[in-house]
């Protein structure tokens, strides 16, 4: 049994959690507008099925019940920092491919990506809280491998399927925090990360 | 039995024709004496044949052949062959590449027109075919007119496809006609050489698409889109943009769609997809304009340190990023090149280039070019008379008295080449706005300075500047801020 965390410890996490439930729910919705208007702008039709898209990580997970606080925190880590990557290059291709012709979008996108990077640093907080050593920051420097050369309607659609999955990760991380936040059924006290099924 | 027969002479060259007989069955396996004589005078030439065929030279009108064969039983036989009686058609032509160019769907075909065999100046008439699909159907066929220069001539012809070469295999053969005009004798065309063949991808294995991929097209074009797919795949739709297509099959792997007169696409492109039944292929198409020409090209200068030209680029081209239209300054004299930075979506269009020492007169041709076509202005000018200068800054008085005023000014440039004009805007509530004219040598980067004389006393005076070069005029600066002043009382 861990030893029960600090009351100003378990204060902080319970902010972090509240604050990055925000940030996410805010996320998510700006991803769906996000979503549509490059639906729009791509000329994609929005019910086309895509195929899972490599390097995408998938927001759906078996026995999400039994994953540890900790888990939880990593997966979620994992995620947005992929997804760092993914959308910046997505606005790397937006801008080779379209110039200054559709601004709009390119901020939308910019503005998802500074939340995306804002999450995981939320995340990286949290995980710092509880003394966690941050998984893989020598790694990020290099960044995950380019991605192939995919032709253009490739790019298009695995915009799609990034952004799709992204939403779908925003309301994950929802759960996932608000998980963190439960009281443990043993000590009534929020439980430590490592403990909180 | 054994008799010699069917003595036939042909020649691909007209130089030399070769003769074949036949020996009925009982005498074939024997040798055989040819021998030949082109007049009575002349000894006959004899050779020994196995295999029933001599080449010999073409005579100028006949000859005589007595053809011996030494089988069971020996049999002779006399023939008279008569030039008429020689069949010309030229030897089978050999293609030495086929190269497609797949972003433009364009056949290169090259051959030797084998010109080194023939006399000088004959006229050759080369028929292509091209084929296309797994049942090698007939796609055109094209007649192509050379002159024989007695060398081999390597030849070349383009063709350009109506649907992409990746879509299904694409074939071409050709063949010859050499219309020897003093020939006598019956004359065809060639044999067909060997099909060369450009596979398509849908003779690859595991390749599969909708091709052309991500092609830039100009607006008004026809366009075909095939899908390529595995033979076990159904596809279930073809759509350009929001609209589905009829399909056409190309083969067991390929099927296609045609879209007319292609309107504009939009910044990202239309999409061009194929549904399948576990799959989605794509491609998307650029459709735009080529550029226009450049109008107004202008080129001025306002410090003589800088050119700056500006134009009008006319229709936008509706192509946008890496495929967005550029523009490059290029000048003849010098042989310097700059490329513009010019972006889509400002309504004006400038590009700067450096003066250049010693030089005055500038041959500039505004360059043009995007992925679907390109364009060029020109323009000749001396920029000594295209100098605007900035407008003056620092406007100060740095004087006055009752009648007069001393006034200071800083224009940036680097003028010591020529002399400058100003123009001073005297205002006041006493009189009607006049403007008083001053010149003076330019400088680099200088101040300046003019004395407004008989003025009224104690009146106040708005005043400003702007100034031009003085030999040349071509345009004034904008005017200069404002400054006030009251003259003294008298």
């Amino acid at each position: 049994m861990a030893a029960a965390e600090s009351p100003s410890t378990a204060l902080r996490r319970r902010d972090l959690c509240s604050r990055g439930i925000r940030l996410a729910g805010k996320m998510r919705a700006d991803v769906v507008d996000l979503l549509d208007a490059y639906v729009e702008q791509q000329g994609l039709d929005a019910s086309a099925s895509v195929a899972a898209v490599e390097g995408v990580p998938l927001a759906a997970v078996e026995r999400w019940d039994e994953q540890t606080g900790t888990q939880r925190l990593l997966e979620n880590l994992a995620a947005y920092r992929a997804f760092r990557a993914l959308l910046a290059q997505m606005l790397e291709e937006q801008r080779e491919q379209l110039g200054e012709a559709d601004v709009g979008l390119g901020r939308a996108l910019a503005a998802v990506l500074l939340q995306v990077s804002a999450f995981a640093y939320h995340l990286e907080e949290l995980l710092r809280l509880e003394s966690r050593g941050i998984p893989g920051e020598e790694e990020e420097e290099d960044g995950p491998p380019p991605p192939p050369r995919l032709s253009l309607f490739e790019q298009k659609l695995r915009g799609l399927g990034v952004l799709r999955e992204l939403a779908q990760w925003a309301v994950r991380s929802v759960r996932d925090l608000r998980q963190l936040t439960k009281p443990s059924p043993a000590t009534g006290a929020a439980p430590g990360l490592a403990e909180s099924p | 039995l054994g008799d010699p027969q069917n003595l036939k002479c042909v020649t691909h060259n007209l130089h030399k024709m070769l003769c074949t007989w036949d020996v009925s069955s009982r005498g074939r396996h024997g040798q055989t004496d040819f021998c030949y004589s082109t007049n009575d005078l002349t000894p006959q030439v004899c050779f020994k044949s196995k295999e029933r065929r001599v080449e010999i030279p073409i005579p100028e009108s006949s000859i005589t052949v007595t053809i011996k064969s030494s089988g069971t039983a020996f049999a002779t036989k006399e023939f008279v062959i008569h030039q008429k009686d020689i069949s010309f058609f030229p030897v089978t032509p050999h293609i030495l590449s086929l190269t497609p160019d797949f972003p433009t769907s364009t056949l290169n075909l090259k051959w030797s027109d084998n010109g080194s065999v023939f006399p000088y100046g004959l006229d050759a008439l080369w028929q292509i075919q091209i084929l296309r699909k797994e049942s090698m159907e007939v796609v055109t066929q094209v007649t192509y007119y050379s002159k024989l220069t007695h060398e081999d001539t390597i030849l070349s012809w383009n063709w350009t496809s109506d649907i992409p070469l990746e879509c299904t295999s694409h074939y071409v053969k050709i063949r010859c006609y050499v219309n020897a005009t003093q020939f006598v004798g019956p004359k065809d065309w060639s044999d067909w050489s060997p099909a060369e063949v450009i596979p398509g991808k849908d003779t690859e294995p595991g390749e599969s698409g909708v091709f052309p991929l991500d092609p830039v097209v100009a607006v008004g074009s026809d366009l075909t889109f095939c899908c390529v797919h595995e033979e076990d795949q159904h596809i279930t739709n073809m759509s350009y943009g929001s609209k589905s297509y009829t399909m056409m099959q190309l083969s067991r792997r390929s099927h296609a769609i045609r879209v007319l007169n292609a309107s504009v696409s939009n910044s990202s492109g239309t999409n061009v997809v194929c549904i399948l039944e576990n799959g989605l292929e794509g491609s998307v198409v650029f459709v735009g304009y080529a550029p226009d020409i450049p109008q107004n090209l202008s080129c001025e200068t306002s410090n003589l340190l800088t050119i700056k030209c500006t134009w009008k680029p006319g229709r936008p081209s509706g192509l946008y990023g890496e495929r967005r239209t550029k523009y490059s300054l290029f000048e003849r004299t010098s042989g310097k090149n700059i490329s513009c930075e010019v972006s889509e979506a400002s309504r004006d269009h400038v590009c700067g280039f450096p003066v250049l020492p010693d030089q005055k007169t500038y041959d500039f041709i505004l360059g043009v070019s995007n992925p679907i076509g390109q364009a060029q202005s020109s323009l000749l000018v001396d920029i000594t008379q295209r100098v605007r200068p900035n407008a003056p800054e620092k406007l100060t008085v740095t004087g006055n008295n009752s009648t007069s005023i001393q006034l200071r000014w800083f224009i940036n440039g680097s003028f010591a080449e020529i002399r400058l004009l100003c123009q001073i805007e005297i205002s006041s509530s006493y009189s009607e706005r006049k403007l008083h004219n001053v010149s003076m040598p330019g400088r680099k980067s200088s101040t300046y300075t003019a004395q407004l004389n008989a003025l009224h006393p104690d009146t106040e005076y708005q005043l400003r500047v702007r100034c031009s070069a003085a030999s040349h005029f071509w345009r004034w600066s904008d005017w200069s801020k404002g400054v006030e002043q009251t003259t003294s009382e008298a």
